[in-house]
Parts: C-alpha cells; sequence; structure tokens
C-alpha cells in the first residue's frame, strides 16, 4: 500500500506543471546497418562484414536563459557511438589461436565522438570557451582532444584561441576513445589479454597525452581571413621498444615525456569578388624539422560564369613521434593541376582539371639497379622523379527534386592507371516523402607491380527511402560491383535516421 | 582504355546537352510575359521601357553582369500583377519611397509586408479600396481605372483582379534597424527611383550587405558579419539551408567557397582556413560522415572501391590519411584478409605473395621495382599495411629485446627466416637532424639502435 502511494506521489509529481524552459533539446539517432563480404586476393581467408553502427545524440541550446541577440549562450552537444561488427569471429578476438588471432579487433567499439559545453558571447562578446570532447580543425587538420579551450575575440580584426587537455586517444581510462585522432605509423591497441611476450609489435594504448595549442586568427574582413596556429602533442605512456620477443635479455621501455606531434601552421586567404582568390597554407614539423604540408591555389573568377584556376600542393608523410618511420627515407609528393569550372546556370555546372603529380626518391630508380649493392650505405645523391598523369571532371545537373551527376578521373603513369567515371542520379517523389538513388560506375585500372590485379570494374548501386516524418528517413541501398577478381561482390545498406525528441 | 574514354566524352556531351537544353527551356519560361487584351499599357510593365537592362550604377550594390538576380533561394520567385511607374512617382511626383512604403520604417521582420495597402493608392488615383469587395473608381479618370493598374483586368471582371505573390524572403530583416541607422533605401535596394517596376532584381545582394556587415563582434554593434545575423537559423544556431526553394550554399566569391562540383576534393584548403565559417551551416556531425565515419561515403569513394583502393592507395595516399588512420583502420583489416606480413595469415599456406618476387622487390642489386624505391615515393602506402617489425627485421643495427638480424646477430635467431641486411634507412641529411629527433622522442632510435651505439652518440 505504502509503495503504490509512493508511485502514485511520484507520477503525480511527474505531472505537476513546471515553469516554461528556456533550451531547447533536441536528440537524434541514426542507425546503419551494413552487409557485405570481403575476400583475400588469394581466395581466403573470407572476411565477412556484418555491421551495425548506431549513434545518439543530444543537443541543448539557450541553456543560458532566454535568447537574447548578441547576448551569452550556453549550449551542450553530444553524440556516442556503437560501432559493431558481428561478422568478426570469435576464433579473430582469441589471442590463443595464434593462426588467426588479430589483435586489437574488438566486436563492438563504443566511443563518445563528441561531448562539450560552449559558451559564446560572454563578457560583452569577447569571451568563448568549448569544455570537453571536442574538434578542433585548421591548417594542422581535424583533430579532437579532451580539454578547454578559450576564445578571445577582440575588436582589432582579430581573435585569439587557446586550449589544452589531452589528445583524444583509444586507451583513455573512461572516456571511450578512439584511435582515430592519434598520430599515426604506430600499430597500439588493448592488451589487457595478451601476455608481454605475444604480439610485442602490438603496443599498449596510449592513455594520456597531453596536449596544448594556440591559434590567432583574423577576424570579421571578408577579403582576407588567416589562422596562425601550433600545437603541440606529449606521449607519456611506457611502451616497449622492440617489436621483437623476448628472448631472455626482458622488454626495455622508453617512458616520460617525449614529442607526439609540434607543429605550426598558417593559412591565409585573400579574395576579391570581381577577380578571383588565392588561398595557400604551409605546415612545419618541428619533431621531424620539414614542411610537412605546404599549398598554393589561385582561381580566376574570368567570367561570371567561368572560372581559371591552378593548384600547387605539397605533402610529406609524418608520423606520430614514437614511430620509426619518421626517420626512414620517404619523400614529399607534389600535386600540380589546372582547373577550369563553367557554371552557365545555377542548376547546371561542370569542372574540368588536369596535371601532374610527381614522386620522388634519393637516387635514380631507372640506373640505381645496374650497380651491385650489398649493405653499403649507397650513393643518393642524385633524385629521382616519377610522375603520374592526372585528369578529372566534374558536373553536375539539378532540378527541383532531384539531379543528376557525372564524375570521371583518371590517374596514370608507369606504376599503372586508374581511369573511369560515375554518373549519379536522385529523384524525389511525394513532396520529398520519397526519393531514390542510381549510381552507375566503369573502371579500369592497372597495378604495376602486380599486373595479376589489374581489372574491369562495372557496378551499379540502388537505393531509395522514405521520409515519413521531418527529420525522419529509413533508407535502403544494393550494390553490385562485378569484374574479373571478385566475380560478383554485393553490398546491402540500411540507414535509419531519427529525431525522436525536440 | 581508348574505349573508355570515348564512353566517358559521350557521358560528358550528354550531360552538357541535357543542361544546356533545360536551361534554355527554363530562360523561355522566364521571359514570358502574362498575357492581356486591350490596348497595352506602355509604362511600368518592366524597370526601363521596353524592358531595357537595367544600368549596373542602379541596381543594388553588390549586383554584377549576368549574376541573374539575387538568389532564388533567399528571394523566390515573385508575380507582379500591377504595373507601376517609381520613376514617374518619385521623381515627378515629388513623393519618398516611405510616402507609400510607410512601414519600412517601423518593420522589424522580413515576413512584414513592405508593400503599400491599395487604399494608399486612392487618394490620387480616385479610387476607393477601402472594401476590396466592392472597389470603386472614378469613371471619368484614366487613372482611376483597375484595369489601368492591374495587369491583364478585363471590364467585365469586376473586383477581380490576378493575384499579386510576394513571398516573404528567408532571411532575417529589420528595416526599422538600419532606419534608425540613416541607411537610406537606395544603399541596399538601388536607384528605384531612376526606374519604372521595381523587380526581384531590385533586392539586396549579399555583397552589397558587406559594405557594412564585416566588423568583427563585440565592437561594431550589430553590424555584424556572421552569417547567422542575417540567414535564418535552425536549432542550434546554425544556418537555414533547405528552402522550399531549393538548398542554399555559397556563392564562389565568398571567402572563394563555391561548393562546385569538385568541392569534395578542394574544401580542405577553405574548412582549414576558416572552420568557423563552415560551422555556420554545418554540424560536426556531416564532417564526422566522413572524417571519421563508419559509412563508406559515396561522395568520396566510387562503387567497387574495396577491389581499386590497393591501386588508388599507392596513387594517392595523402587523401587517405584525411580520414583513415592506418595503423588502425587499414593495418586491421588487412590482418583480417591476409594482405599482412605480419599477422596471422602470414605465413597462411594458401597465401600468394603480394609484392613482386624477392629478386625484384627485396634482394640487392636493386631493381627499379626495388621496395625501397616505393617506400620512398609513397611511405604511406607501406604503413597502411606493415606494422614497424616488418621493416625493423632487417634494418634494425642491433639485436634488441630478444632478437636481431642485424649484422650484429647471432647466426639462426629469428622467427621469420630473413636475413639481416642492416642497410641504413635513413635520408641523406639524416645527419643534420637526429640531435632534434634523438632530443624530442628516441623511441624510434632505440627500435633498431642500442643506446650505446656509437652512432647515437654522434647525435647526442
Amino acid at each position: 500500500m505504502g509503495l503504490r502511494r509512493a508511485s502514485l506521489c511520484f507520477l503525480t509529481a511527474l505531472t505537476l506543471p513546471s515553469p516554461a524552459l528556456a533550451y531547447e533539446a533536441e536528440v537524434s539517432a541514426t542507425s546503419d546497418a551494413q552487409f557485405y563480404t570481403l575476400r583475400s586476393p588469394w581466395g581466403d581467408p573470407v572476411v565477412r562484414r556484418r555491421r551495425y553502427t548506431q549513434s545518439l545524440a543530444l543537443h541543448v541550446t539557450d541553456i543560458q536563459g532566454d535568447y537574447v541577440p548578441f547576448g551569452p549562450q550556453l549550449s551542450f552537444k553530444a553524440r556516442l557511438r556503437l560501432d559493431a561488427d558481428f561478422g568478426k569471429e570469435g576464433y579473430e578476438r582469441d589471442p590463443n589461436l595464434p593462426g588467426t588471432f588479430v589483435p586489437g579487433l574488438e566486436q563492438s567499439p563504443v566511443d563518445v565522438m563528441y561531448a562539450y559545453l560552449e559558451g559564446r558571447n560572454y563578457l560583452g562578446g569577447w569571451v568563448g570557451f568549448r569544455a570537453g570532447r571536442q574538434y578542433v580543425t585548421d591548417a594542422l587538420g581535424w583533430w579532437s582532444f579532451d580539454g578547454g579551450l578559450v576564445r578571445l575575440t577582440t575588436p582589432a580584426y582579430f581573435q585569439v584561441e587557446a586550449y589544452a587537455g589531452y589528445e583524444q586517444r583509444g586507451g583513455m581510462p573512461m572516456l571511450l576513445g578512439t584511435e582515430r585522432y592519434a598520430g599515426d605509423g604506430v600499430y597500439r591497441g588493448n592488451r589487457d589479454e595478451l601476455e608481454l611476450n605475444q604480439y610485442p609489435y602490438f603496443l599498449e594504448e596510449s592513455k594520456l597525452a597531453p596536449a596544448y595549442g594556440v591559434a590567432v586568427e583574423t577576424l570579421g574582413v571578408h577579403w582576407v581571413h588567416g589562422r596562425l596556429s601550433y600545437r603541440k602533442v606529449i606521449n607519456r605512456d611506457r611502451v616497449v621498444v622492440s617489436p621483437f620477443p623476448d628472448t631472455g635479455d626482458g622488454f626495455e621501455r622508453v617512458g616520460g615525456d617525449r614529442i607526439s606531434s609540434e607543429r605550426l601552421g598558417y593559412s591565409l586567404r585573400l579574395n576579391e569578388p570581381g577577380l578571383g582568390a588565392v588561398r595557400g597554407s604551409i605546415v612545419y614539423d618541428f619533431y621531424n624539422q620539414v614542411v610537412s604540408e605546404r599549398a598554393l591555389a589561385t582561381d580566376w573568377y574570368t567570367t561570371e560564369t567561368i572560372t581559371l584556376g591552378a593548384d600547387y600542393d605539397y605533402y610529406y608523410p609524418t608520423f606520430d613521434g614514437d614511430s620509426i618511420w619518421n626517420w626512414f627515407t620517404h619523400s614529399g609528393m607534389t600535386t600540380l593541376l589546372g582547373r577550369a569550372e563553367w557554371r552557365p546556370s545555377r542548376r547546371f555546372d561542370v569542372v574540368l582539371s588536369g596535371g601532374a603529380k610527381l614522386f620522388e626518391t634519393e637516387g635514380d630508380s631507372g640506373s640505381y639497379g645496374t650497380v651491385e649493392q650489398t649493405g653499403a650505405d649507397p650513393d643518393r645523391s642524385e633524385t629521382g622523379r616519377l610522375t603520374d598523369a592526372l585528369a578529372n571532371v566534374a558536373g553536375r545537373y539539378r532540378w527541383s527534386d532531384g539531379s543528376v551527376g557525372l564524375r570521371g578521373m583518371t590517374e596514370a603513369g608507369r606504376r599503372g592507371h586508374r581511369v573511369g567515371g560515375d554518373v549519379t542520379t536522385t529523384q524525389g517523389f511525394g513532396n520529398g516523402l520519397y526519393d531514390t538513388l542510381a549510381i552507375v560506375s566503369l573502371y579500369d585500372w592497372e597495378d604495376g607491380l602486380r599486373p595479376s590485379r589489374s581489372a574491369t570494374s562495372f557496378s551499379y548501386v540502388l537505393g531509395g527511402g522514405i521520409r515519413p516524418f521531418d527529420e525522419t528517413r529509413f533508407g535502403v541501398e544494393w550494390e553490385h560491383a562485378t569484374n574479373r577478381l571478385v566475380g560478383q561482390r554485393y553490398r546491402v545498406l540500411a540507414t535509419l535516421d531519427l529525431t525522436v525528441l525536440r | 582504355m581508348t574505349r573508355l574514354a570515348w564512353l566517358l566524352a559521350v557521358t560528358c556531351l550528354l550531360a552538357l546537352g541535357l543542361g544546356l537544353g533545360a536551361d534554355s527551356a527554363l530562360a523561355d519560361a522566364k521571359g514570358a510575359a502574362p498575357a492581356t487584351t486591350g490596348p497595352r499599357p506602355v509604362h511600368g510593365l518592366a524597370p526601363l521601357p521596353g524592358d531595357a537592362p537595367v544600368p549596373l550604377a542602379d541596381r543594388p550594390p553588390g549586383a554584377f553582369t549576368g549574376d541573374g538576380g539575387p538568389s532564388p533561394i533567399i528571394f523566390p520567385p515573385q508575380q507582379l500583377t500591377v504595373r507601376f511607374n517609381h520613376k514617374k512617382h518619385v521623381k515627378e511626383l515629388s513623393l519618398t519611397c516611405t510616402t507609400c512604403h510607410e512601414r519600412a520604417k517601423t518593420s522589424t521582420e522580413s515576413r512584414d509586408s513592405l508593400l503599400p495597402k491599395p487604399t494608399r493608392c486612392d487618394a490620387c488615383h480616385g479610387s476607393d479600396h477601402r472594401d476590396l469587395g466592392a472597389v470603386k473608381t472614378d469613371d471619368d479618370a484614366l487613372i482611376s481605372q483597375c484595369g489601368f493598374c492591374h495587369i491583364g483586368y478585363q471590364p467585365g471582371d469586376g473586383n477581380k483582379v490576378a493575384r499579386l505573390v510576394v513571398p516573404r524572403p528567408n532571411l532575417k530583416m529589420n528595416h526599422a534597424a538600419h532606419v534608425k541607422r540613416n541607411i537610406a533605401c537606395s544603399q541596399c535596394h538601388g536607384a528605384v527611383e531612376k526606374l519604372e517596376l521595381a523587380t526581384r532584381d531590385q533586392l539586396p545582394r549579399m555583397r552589397g550587405c558587406f559594405a557594412c556587415h564585416q566588423m568583427p563582434g563585440p565592437a561594431r554593434g550589430e553590424a555584424r558579419g556572421d552569417c547567422v545575423n542575417c540567414h535564418l537559423t535552425e536549432r542550434g544556431g546554425v544556418m537555414k539551408t533547405r528552402f522550399d526553394t531549393g538548398l542554399l550554399k555559397p556563392p564562389q566569391w565568398l571567402h572563394d567557397s563555391g561548393h562546385g562540383p569538385d568541392w569534395i576534393e578542394r574544401h580542405k584548403q577553405v574548412a582549414g582556413n576558416d572552420s568557423r565559417m563552415c560551422s555556420s551551416c554545418h554540424q560536426e556531425r556531416f564532417c564526422t560522415d566522413c572524417h571519421d565515419g563508419r559509412v563508406r561515403p559515396r561522395k568520396v569513394h566510387p562503387n567497387d572501391w574495396i577491389s581499386m583502393h590497393p591501386t588508388a592507395a599507392r596513387q594517392n595516399n595523402p587523401s587517405c590519411t584525411s580520414c583513415h588512420r592506418q595503423q588502425t583502420f587499414c593495418v586491421s583489416c588487412h590482418q583480417r584478409a591476409g594482405v599482412s606480413m605480419s599477422g596471422p595469415y602470414a605465413n597462411y599456406s594458401g597465401r600468394g605473395r603480394f609484392h613482386p618476387p624477392p629478386s625484384v622487390w627485396s634482394s640487392p642489386p636493386r631493381s627499379s621495382q626495388h621496395h625501397a624505391w616505393e617506400a620512398q615515393r609513397n611511405m604511406n602506402a607501406c604503413v597502411s599495411c606493415h606494422v614497424e617489425r616488418d621493416c625493423a627485421t632487417c634494418h634494425a643495427k642491433v639485436r634488441r629485446g630478444g632478437r636481431g638480424f642485424g649484422p650484429d646477430a647471432p647466426a639462426g635467431v629469428g622467427d621469420s627466416g630473413f636475413g639481416g641486411q642492416g642497410v641504413n634507412p635513413h635520408p641523406r641529411n639524416f645527419r643534420d637532424r637526429c640531435a632534434g629527433a634523438l632530443r624530442g622522442n628516441a623511441r624510434p632510435c632505440l627500435v633498431c639502435h642500442d643506446p650505446r651505439d656509437p652512432q647515437l652518440t654522434e647525435c647526442r
């Protein structure tokens, strides 16, 4: 009786009218199911992918109270994700089965993609902040960390941003992170079930990697925008040095603070609406002591419907400071492209681009092989160059409830080629209630190093969806590809997007 | 190859023809004038007599030749069924804009209709629009007749006139705030007083707005340049971009961010330069769907990508690293599929050789297809399959952790059967950089070198 009364009181309390709240909340969910199968180039093993991805997001705005234009605003955003693959077999995850075990394979990892509290326009509009797991995007790349960021907006056409915290990494205790944002070049993950001598090349996943950065950015002027950013990430975990099993001498480890990455980047855009634009960026890697990226792009708005441009891009691979590959000889690759865009109407536009990609080596690969090299440090004074030719075309025509698009590309050089294209059409029906998709592709590729892996592929995708309510969509896609390497391959994708609460 | 190239060329031409054909059809439809009967009025049917083009100086600030008018997404098409001569009213009759558009002085929202009420015309035109069900006219005055202003009106139509449609713009607009700051109508709408009919073309251009709206936040009052200052927003404060009239995208000249057909390949520079501008319209999910996604984005990877990706990765690897961490995403799958030197299927009996034969790929002398060249050209391609052990097996200089195939390794030690070459993998200017490398992070050095290695001492 007492329990019933208590329940009644509780329910009554829940249903009592409460004062109106200023904030708005939205809960959305996405579900994706994918089914397909991959086969080793030698036919076996066969990898079955039975993937189910679920994300759940919460977004609360105007936590501060009633919205006032240009006044303080406080919001909270978070997204949680489950990425399950039920095709991952038990024998692949059992370390006692070395013939089939794959280190680091988790069947259903969960991660918090982002979760942060954001404030804007505080202290008269001068101060903004973020606290929690968040992204930073600039010339240094797309990156995520857990911590705090403060942004100072000045009336002098620039703002200053400073942040500190921990890089998002897979091993962060209780924080459900992924390795996606950690520096590359080190194979690591959860070693909880592994002995020291099992898979020593698979390092213990890193936990807390302190990171901090600062950026100065122009603001408010539309014809110019520049951002100077500096960021440093520190490895702090003790990790095994040798990737080989111990034969009695014991494992050596390194620990203490050491650089994971330390980079300075600057990007600049200048544009004049009646003339064109220039965009450039440069990144200097302090650990590798090299310029790891530089780019320059120019666009000339030749007429109101035609834009001509040229792009230069240089990329030198760098890795996490723990990785040996930073110090293996390697070169940057340079891409040069000319580009023409034609927009005769709002509905139709087409772009053509073409150019070259340059690869470099220390020593000329053409002549070097004529010299017997058996362990001596080779003569690498010459620089060898290899060039691939590139060409791309992309166009689309849109109408009120549909579109057709074309994409074609080729990249060809001494080591082989890729050439092909696809045509994509979309069409809606019933005033947006239904949508359909069709993609037809034809690609041909030749692998100069492995001629047996050259093939021509024809494939198509048919898909459709229904939107029974606003921001709710259920869709299905069917993909069928055929080429001589795999015969027939099928893939099914089902998606469900829901906004369940506002 | 040739056939494929022809196929692509023909498809391009078809798409182009389709686009041009549809555009000309659209232009024809747009140019069709409403059917009228009776004496054809001369004035007030177009901005200038004979539908002559409006000089650029008289169009709104920010307009340019051939711009096609303001965005049809922001300002949906109108249906103007009244002829009107602004020039006559302003220049000859000395009326001001607010004589008729008086609500412009007090309007704070874009949904407010600023068109004058029909009764505003009555004082001069001798008509009486107070009861729209029974509009009275002065039969003796031509300017009082319904057909004088209402296009297509026939004497037998009674009170029925064609409907005037001026949809509300998809924009925030506070006319009162602008009037309060003494901003003249022409500063946004151009020289309407020189025109007869004011059409959509006299509506403001975003480029013109930036004459004032490009000031940083705290110091410049409300004339901010933030997108959401003028554009409609959705929950969370991001710009609303989907309208019945279409999808709103930035124009080419705005931060050089025209979302053309190859935008997916070009957005990196713009986003890296000013990601806050991107976040005006895009929530995090839009970016993470590709950059941290779990479903293959079709805009990026074409059909049958899984078959083609090895060739693509070796040709174009920087693109891979913008979304994929190789030592997690790539290696994990490659180990499952047996495409890996380390991993469960490395010594699988049915497994063939991925790379060319050892005589070409790894044994001296170096051929033009030796792995060293491939590694130098595109190190990321190696990292997407191999783990450190694969390289250290031959390149390590000293026995460490119980193994060692370097020059000082005891014969027979090892678990893979490879012989040590002890070949120096470092680049030619390595000595200039090794001190900084060792100081910053010694771990990679110690994978291959003994701490007492004289070469390490040199670097110290």
